[in-house]
């Protein structure tokens, strides 16, 4: 039966500990999950609809993982903006509603740039050469984002309130309009954010934070409107595996960012970049071979 | 240049009618298959009978962010922090 072979559940296992990893790792899950099949001669093909509704069930359980982890934030936040709207504006003090609103502003030209975007930008570039050379590339916009930080003065309030007290609107707008370029294979969408992060003058740690309050709506957004495809005619034969691809998932999700939040407390983003660039490089060079 | 109440209302009536005519699109894009669709929308496709209800709901939550910033606007003033 040909469904049967759509993908086989060790694969499926490989790519969900993938995706949950380089989902929040800035090293482009896009890029990785067509990357991989073509180094292993598997034959999966980054546009095939199964596929991607595969991809978006592992995406929603990330999503999920992130939600829960920043689960009490975010209720924080939701009361912020609350208390916003009722009091028809941002209380100077009232550092959740105006990270709330930051969020907000980051989300929107995201959600917008991506549904414009996503199907001719994942068309033109679906291969496995081109993610091979835009990870590679994604390796230089980290070294970028390194070279060209502002480093304000960090003073010691909790996380969130430095955030809201260093992003401003445009910073915020800027650093949620970059996600898009994740829509390309081979780019990350939290390198990117992380990297805005550092050039509004956020700090290693507070970066990574705000880069995974903001892709939590844009994850979670994007993979439910897509989950029901999964139940369709498009989902037959790729549903066990992609629940098994999810459990995963959610799983190296979770130690993701447990990793991260105290990585970046001492560390940057050299590492991540150093893996893409030679990554990167090594993969374009043994494609084109 | 305007003084800054009037240019304040501009502003504000701008946000109103923005938010107006993207909630209106969004529901066009609910409502009418792609082919429908006016030629300058994005997703307008010749013969397609598909729904874009995500670009809908894109428009639906940009218009409903162009009313909030209406609401704030016309809010008691504050000395910081106020989106604008």
């Amino acid at each position: 039966m040909i469904l049967a072979s759509l993908i086989t559940y060790t694969q499926a296992i490989i790519l969900g500990l993938l995706q949950g990893v380089s989902e929040l790792f800035p090293i482009s899950s896009l890029g990785h999950s067509v990357i991989l099949p073509k180094l292993l001669g598997w034959n999966i093909h980054q546009n095939d609809p199964y596929f991607l509704a595969f991809l978006v069930a592992t995406h929603l359980a990330t999503a999920i993982v992130l939600l829960i982890f920043f689960w009490r934030d975010w209720v924080r936040i939701v009361k912020g903006i609350g208390r916003s709207l009722r009091d028809r504006g941002i209380d100077p003090d009232d550092t959740d509603a105006k990270l709330g609103w930051l969020l907000v502003v980051g989300t929107i030209p995201a959600g917008v740039l991506g549904l414009l975007l996503q199907d001719p930008l994942r068309h033109a570039f679906a291969s496995a050469k081109s993610a091979a050379f835009f990870l590679m590339l994604n390796g230089l916009v980290l070294f970028g984002a390194e070279l060209l930080r502002r480093r304000a003065p960090q003073v010691n309030e909790d996380d969130d309130a430095r955030i809201a007290r260093t992003v401003g609107w445009r910073g915020a707008f800027g650093v949620g309009a970059a996600q898009a370029i994740a829509l390309i294979p081979g780019f990350s969408r939290s390198g990117a954010t992380m990297g805005g992060g550092l050039l509004v003058g956020l700090s290693h740690k507070d970066a990574a934070r705000f880069a995974f309050l903001l892709a939590t709506p844009i994850i979670g957004a994007a993979a439910v409107l897509k989950v029901p495809e999964l139940f369709g005619h498009t989902g037959d034969g790729i549903r066990g595996q992609a629940l098994v691809a999810s459990l995963c998932s959610a799983l190296t999700a979770w130690f993701a960012i447990k990793f991260l939040m105290r990585f970046f407390e001492t560390q940057t983003l050299t590492p991540f970049a150093v893996y893409c660039f030679v990554a990167g490089a090594a993969c374009t060079i043994y494609f084109f071979s | 240049m305007l003084p800054p109440m009037r240019n304040d209302r501009l502003l504000v009536g701008l946000a109103v009618l923005a938010g107006i005519v993207l909630i209106v699109i969004a529901i066009v894009y609910w409502v009418e298959p792609a082919k429908s669709l006016p030629s300058f929308f994005p997703g307008h496709q010749a013969g397609s009978a598909h729904h874009h209800v995500k670009h809908g709901i894109a428009a639906f939550f940009v218009g409903l962010a162009a009313f909030v910033f209406a609401w704030f606007r016309t809010g008691p003033k504050r000395t910081a922090a106020s989106p604008s």
